[in-house]
């Protein structure tokens, strides 16, 4: 006969207000099994602990029932309890009488009834619950940091400079992302480039990162702790290893006039390019849709001009198997090209141009040499207009979020036009200003006071061409929505900041979630910010949503700590309520047929074949295996199971079909 | 028929096979599932109309699969029962001699399971025109008389399992009905314990079964309980763009997840 010890919490008073406590526990005293049953005030409390671990010596009992609050609370302390007095912690078991009861019913005997059916349904799943032991697994210290921007640029050197390997992939041949392509940065209009571009040459020569440019992730397989990532080096047709970035080949390469992706379209590359200057590494890549070697089967020109022979052409993508212990992901984020949008012209107006393309043209080594001219025609546009929200915050275009950064890099912009054309008059249309953060208010401020910035509040319904000019006609909203026009030489985009290409892809081939946008979603918005719903799986920077630089560095260095934590450990302990396929005795052996139609079900990819052998090792019947590692205990395997030979440990069939019985027969 | 005979006599001199499972004449009206050990004996083998009765039931069953290896006589039944089984991994190619047949008994030569697929795709698999009306009689119905149409069959069962024992599917060592810890399906015959085998015996064959009719022919009672797995066929069908059983290497519909599927719901 069982004896199990049933404890009724009056939580305060959140349980007792409208169940008759004491009441729960003499009923439960009846119920068969059940040797002991007591109610207190606070069962979480040092006291009401001690009662536990006092009745399971004092009356020998072999299950704990508590009924209180939330096992989300609680489970741990009531748990350790039970294992602080000598039992198997999972022998104890949480009937939830506060969130499914006391909360959501008046007071009354229908309410304290119900709290008696909780407890019961739970006394009957007790007595067959079994002892269990927690999952262990082992831990390889190496973590791998998807795109190499500036939130990766951070995440690898914080984990590397804890002592941890890292392995770094970037999908550009270059790392350094968007933050790489900034002129002077906001709030402080430091150069871009200067404080990058030795953290960049950090991650290369830091010895504890492993850098692979132009590769992408393949698959992943495998769990926290545990991971097998298959990567794709694409290749760069040319020898690493022998290449001196000297840099030859690019200026010899006779297809010239590709638009350079680093430029946003406003310069040109060679097929065979160093993507900037101070690229990382700095070796060039041929674009082999461009390359007329490639393309038409002649030319090898960067061949035949390579001091060292390092060129390569019939070098082919190498896919790299590697085992790793945490990811963190920090693919970034990419904003609406000018063309998303119609009323601005489709992108058919070479002077309207997009943030990213304002950047480049303000930038010391961009097309221009840091002169603001205009795409078109090269002059010196004398009033630009700035169009703020130009996607953002606008449910008709799909986009209903903030895109965060558009309003400080605006006026930042509006800024340096000013800095660099002393006579030009800036014009910024906006919905609001939205400068939170440490020195941002200041910042714009300054834009609207010293440099003379004209902010219109209101929006652009339209923007063409006439007579060389750009017609802006707008609305200011602060004036009674008085209709604006305004003849301007250039017309900037703040364009909303949307995910990454492919950022889709690769959470599928991660198996993490994403949110509607397609940006990755965290655990918890306020209080797992950088982690995702996968264990050993983290998140930094624009990759989550459009974020700033010092958010993206916080959090990624919020993330490496993450993985630090996790590697602290040469072991993980996990929860054992994981999937088991049943053994019978021979000669079924198990009643799984090996169907194997519950594989493709499981969404952590945790079932394996398993060959269950004879002395002799023959093979005598192939069966599912549940990988314990990887097994989430989500049940999805067990409803689909024809003959019902998968159960979840501490939610076995048995158990659950006792819990339901129990609820249904009157007591 | 002749061809059949000669070929499953060589199989059984060469002993190729030990057993060859096909047609031989029955007590009655109907032929019946034979099972030729000798070679002496292949002329027992016959094909004719009342040649119905889907042989793929017997390819799992113990008692058969200790004789050694297995020669069958094969109509399109058992042909699409035989992709099934191998999409499950219950067969290998070349676990077992296939000696096709068709429906107006000539031998068709099918070495493998690609052939079997390559002829199984020149086929029309369709349900007979009795079963067409009485499905059609089904659709009309409004789902309260649906459900009382059903009952009242389902209330005829007795649970005999004569049905699960007939269906090629229905291979588990241990079938949930016979799981008393817990017991998920009632062991005596009342109208809820009746309505939930059947609901849980169409869940398991969803997707799987072929209607090949075998559990209606089997049921003493006369209940067309295929209907409800034939059901399941079209909706399969008509969600997911499958005919069931006709690849060895198809992959379960209701368990893959694809991301050109129709229904983006559960993103
Ligand atoms: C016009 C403009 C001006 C800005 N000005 C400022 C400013 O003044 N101050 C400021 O604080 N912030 C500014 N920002 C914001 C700043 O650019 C971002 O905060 C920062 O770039 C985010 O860094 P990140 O590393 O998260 O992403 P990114 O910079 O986007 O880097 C992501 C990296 O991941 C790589 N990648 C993407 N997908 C994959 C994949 N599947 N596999 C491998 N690699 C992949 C990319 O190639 C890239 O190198 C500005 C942004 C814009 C658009
Ligand atoms: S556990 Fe069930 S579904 Fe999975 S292979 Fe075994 S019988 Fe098939
Ligand atoms: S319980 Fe869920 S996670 Fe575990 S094996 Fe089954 S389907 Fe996979
Ligand atoms: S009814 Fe279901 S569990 Fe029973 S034998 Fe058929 S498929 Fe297996
Ligand atoms: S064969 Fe007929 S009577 Fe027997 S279990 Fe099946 S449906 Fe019921």
């Amino acid at each position: 006969m069982a004896r199990i010890g049933v404890f009724i919490c009056h939580c305060g008073e959140n349980i007792s207000a409208t169940v008759d406590c004491a009441k729960v526990a003499a009923v439960a005293s009846n119920f068969p099994g059940v040797a002991y049953s007591v109610d207190y005030k606070y069962m979480c409390s040092d006291p009401g602990q001690r009662m536990i671990i006092d009745a399971i010596k004092e009356k020998k009992l072999d299950g704990i029932v508590v009924g209180s609050c939330s096992p989300r609370m609680h489970e741990p302390t009531f748990r350790r309890a039970t294992a602080e007095g000598g039992l198997n912690p999972f022998l104890c078991e949480m009937a939830n009488l506060r969130e499914h009861c006391s909360w959501v019913h008046e007071k009354g005997d229908v309410t304290t009834a119900k709290a008696i059916d909780l407890v019961r349904t739970l006394v009957e799943k007790v007595k067959r619950n079994t002892p269990l032991l927690p999952i262990k697994v082992p831990v390889t210290k190496t973590a791998l940091v998807i795109g190499g921007g500036v939130a990766g640029i951070q995440a690898a050197l914080d984990i590397a400079n804890t002592g941890h390997k890292v392995v770094m992939v970037e999908r550009d041949p270059s790392i350094g992302g968007h933050m790489s392509q900034l002129s002077e940065t906001f709030p402080t209009l430091d150069c871009s480039q200067c404080i990058l571009t030795p953290r960049m040459v950090e991650v290369a020569q830091h010895p504890n990162i492993t850098l692979y440019t132009y590769a992408e992730v393949e698959s992943l397989d495998g769990f926290v702790g545990n991971f097998k990532v298959k990567i794709r080096k694409k290749a760069k047709s040319i020898n690493e290893k022998d290449c001196t970035g000297c840099g030859l080949c690019c200026t010899k390469c006779p297809t010239k006039k590709i638009p350079s992706e680093f430029e946003q379209g406003l310069g040109f590359r060679s097929a065979i390019y160093v993507p900037f200057p101070q690229a990382v590494p700095n070796k060039p890549v041929i674009d082999k849709e461009n390359c007329t070697y490639y393309t038409k089967g002649k030319c090898r020109v960067c061949e035949k001009v390579c001091p060292t022979k390092a060129i390569r052409f019939d070098q082919e993508d190498e896919i790299l198997e590697i085992e790793i212990g945490a990811i963190v992901i920090c693919t970034g984020f990419n904003i609406l090209k000018t063309s998303f949008f119609p009323e601005y012209g489709y992108g058919v107006y070479k002077d309207v141009i997009d943030g990213l393309q304002f950047e480049r043209l303000a930038s010391a080594s961009g097309p221009t040499l840091g002169e603001i001219r205009r795409p078109s025609d090269g002059k010196i546009p004398q009033k630009i207009v700035f169009i703020a929200c130009a996607g953002s915050r606008d449910p008709a275009k799909g986009i209903e979020y903030c895109s965060k950064i558009c309003c400080m890099y605006t006026a930042k912009h509006a800024m340096l036009y000013k800095h660099k054309v002393h006579e030009g008059k800036a014009y910024i249309f906006y919905m609001d200003i939205r400068a939170g953060g440490k020195m941002y208010e200041e910042f714009v401020r300054r834009a609207i006071v010293e440099d003379e910035a004209q902010y219109i509040r209101g929006r652009v319904s339209k923007v063409y061409e006439k007579n060389g000019k750009l017609i802006v006609v707008g609305a200011d909203t602060l004036l009674g929505a008085m209709p604006v026009e305004i003849e301007a030489d250039m017309v900037v985009l703040a364009t909303a900041g949307i995910a990454s290409e492919g950022a889709e892809s690769l959470a599928q081939k991660l198996h993490v979630s994403y949110d509607a946008y397609k940006f990755f979603a965290e655990a918890h918005p306020k209080l797992k910010p950088v982690e995702t719903n996968t264990a050993g799986i983290f998140l930094a920077g624009a990759c989550q949503a459009p974020k700033d630089i010092p958010e993206s560095v916080s959090a990624a260095s919020g993330a490496a700590v993450k993985v630090a934590a996790l590697f602290s450990n040469d072991e993980l302990t996990r929860d054992p309520m994981v999937a088991f396929v049943n053994r019978t005795a021979p000669p079924v052996f198990s009643t799984c047929v090996g169907c194997f139609l519950c594989q493709p079900v499981c969404p952590y990819q945790a079932i394996e074949k398993e060959e269950i052998k004879d002395r002799q090792g023959k093979t005598i019947k192939t069966v599912a295996r549940i990988n314990p590692g990887l097994c989430q205990g989500c049940g999805t395997c067990v409803a689909l199971c024809r003959n019902k030979a998968i159960d979840i440990l501490g939610y076995t069939n048995e158990q659950v079909y006792t819990e339901v019985v129990a609820l249904l027969n009157e007591y | 028929m002749d061809d059949i005979r000669k070929k499953a006599k060589e199989l059984l001199e060469n002993k190729t096979v030990q057993v060859v499972i096909g047609y031989g004449k029955g007590s009655g009206e109907e032929a019946r599932a034979i099972f030729v050990r000798d070679a002496a004996k292949t002329d027992q083998l016959i094909f004719d109309e009342t040649c119905l009765q889907n042989l793929a039931v017997y390819i799992l069953k113990h008692e058969v699969k200790h004789l050694g290896k297995i020669a069958i006589v094969a109509t399109s039944s058992v042909l699409r029962s035989i992709m099934i089984l191998a999409s499950e991994q219950q067969l290998k190619d070349g676990d077992l001699v296939v000696l096709g047949i068709t429906s107006d008994g000539k031998y068709i030569d099918l070495p493998n399971f690609k052939a079997i697929e390559d002829y199984l795709a020149t086929l029309n698999v369709s349900i007979t025109d009795k079963e067409k009306e009485l499905l059609k009689m089904i659709d009309a119905m409004t789902m309260e008389e649906r459900w009382a149409w059903w009952q009242n069959e389902f209330s005829k069962c007795f649970k005999c399992y004569a049905c699960r024992s007939a269906c090629p599917m229905c291979y588990c060592p241990k079938c949930t009905t016979d799981s008393n810890q817990p017991q998920w399906i009632p062991v005596a015959s009342h109208q809820l314990g009746n309505m939930e085998w059947h609901l849980m015996r169409a869940m398991h064959l969803a997707g799987r079964c072929i209607n090949c009719g075998e559990c209606a022919k089997a049921c003493p009672m006369d209940i067309p309980l295929n209907l409800l797995t034939y059901k399941m066929i079209d909706e399969m069908n008509a969600n997911f763009g499958v005919t069931v059983g006709m690849k060895p290497d198809a992959v379960f519909a209701l368990s893959t997840f694809k991301n050109e599927d129709k229904e983006n719901f559960i993103r």
